[in-house]
């Protein structure tokens, strides 16, 4: 199998040995084994210390890990500074890890359970839950695929890289997504809970759907998408509660 | 406002930091004392990426953190030091002993020859003794890693 393919199968458990003493160490060094192994005919020696090297402390988002991988290994094959590599590493945890979080725990996974919850009170049952499944894996795969093309191809200058990326953008997009589509989630589901789904309720959808998006965009990121949920949640309860 | 927060964190700026501490404490300007990442442009502009554009983040040498300390507690803005390692932060705290007096402990990894004395704190008996050695001289230290957890006085630590 190719070396490529076999790291991003790799990449995939980057978590199976998580621990506070390495974090996602042991799994980066496993995911970098297979992409180091030509360095061992070139210069043996710095094969093994590359190899130690990419299985020291590493933590960030597991599907941006790739980018760390790709950019870390290159550089290795450049001949680049050990202690640099290790500068490059400590570094690239903070975005990856900020940004990783926002882009999927934040935003994709929140935006993409509240539609499948649409799709399961519209009547499209399991389709909706298998549709949930095949298109947030699709994308995890797709960018973990990405990221270590991008990480290989950029090496030292991953920052530039990242920066001028499709991420920036899709975080600045993410969190009001994920704002509309659970503003639009929060009173279908409360409707199909209480009394079924009419005119009244498809208004009050669009009506939370919309101010979901305002909010989450002019008070992000202190603001989620989640939080907003809760709170709309709650408000309408308290509505319905009241009579209102 | 002033320094509200004394930090050090061989992670330097990351999501504890920026989210866990930064939004309930009100943080908008983070300064990094660092020597290696104020001379390296690159370094600087993948830690600024993890950090809303709203927070200042200063990159500066330790020589410069000392200079700039007093500036620092008086400018209103509410400002977060974090260094990544000890020694940084016993230097900072021997320029200005009234500024850098609470310190947090919030992230020393494992290395060789370093012990867990929590999860999140690795240190080798030599650290645990300078750490010591720094409380006695007037700085007060507690291991935390995010404000909803419970401090771990350097007492306990041993």
């Amino acid at each position: 199998m190719n070396q490529r393919v076999r790291a991003l199968f790799r990449l995939f458990a980057i978590q199976g040995t998580w621990n506070y003493e390495r974090m996602l160490g042991v799994g980066m060094g496993y995911a970098a084994e297979p992409l180091l192994e030509d360095l061992k005919a070139v210069d043996p020696v710095r094969h093994g210390e590359a190899v130690v090297r990419s299985a020291e402390f590493f933590n960030c988002h597991p599907n941006l890990a790739g980018l760390a991988l790709g950019a870390t290994v290159r550089a290795e094959y450049e001949g680049v500074p050990g202690p640099q590599i290790v500068r490059l590493r400590t570094a690239l945890c903070s975005p990856l890890g900020s940004m990783g979080d926002q882009l999927f725990w934040a935003g994709l996974v929140p935006a993409l359970v509240g539609l499948t919850v649409i799709g399961v009170v519209l009547g499209a049952g399991w389709w909706a839950i298998a549709g949930f499944l095949l298109v947030y894996n699709g994308i995890r795969i797709w960018t973990g695929y990405w990221s270590l093309r991008t990480g290989m191809a950029s090496g030292m200058r991953v920052g530039a890289a990242i920066g001028s990326s499709w991420l920036p953008k899709a975080m600045e997009w993410i969190t009001p997504t994920a704002g509309f589509v659970l503003g639009a989630t929060v009173p279908l589901v409360v409707a199909w809970y209480l009394d079924g789904f009419g005119w009244a309720a498809a208004v009050g959808a669009a009506g939370v759907a919309v101010a979901g998006f305002a909010l989450t965009r002019w008070f992000g990121p202190g603001l989620t998408s989640v939080r907003f949920a809760l709170l709309a949640m709650v408000l309408l309860l308290l509505f319905r509660r009241i009579g209102l | 406002m002033s320094i509200v927060l004394c930090r050090v964190d061989d992670r330097l700026i990351h999501g504890q930091v920026v989210v866990g501490w930064g939004r309930p404490m009100g943080i908008n300007l983070i300064i990094l004392v660092d020597d290696q990442v104020a001379a390296s442009e690159w370094e600087q502009e993948l830690y600024r990426m993890a950090v809303a554009p709203e927070i200042e983040v200063r990159f500066v040498t330790v020589a410069q953190a000392t200079a700039e300390l007093g500036e620092w507690q008086s400018n209103g803005k509410r400002g977060l030091v974090l260094t990544g390692d000890l020694e940084t932060m016993a230097a900072l705290h021997a320029a200005s002993p009234e500024i850098i007096h609470r310190i947090n402990l919030g992230g020393i990894h494992h290395r060789p020859g370093r012990r867990e004395r929590l999860p999140f704190i690795y240190l080798t008996d030599q650290e645990l003794h300078r750490l010591t050695a720094l409380e006695e001289s007037g700085a007060v230290i507690s291991a935390q890693d995010l404000p909803t957890t419970p401090p771990v006085a350097l007492r306990n630590l041993g």
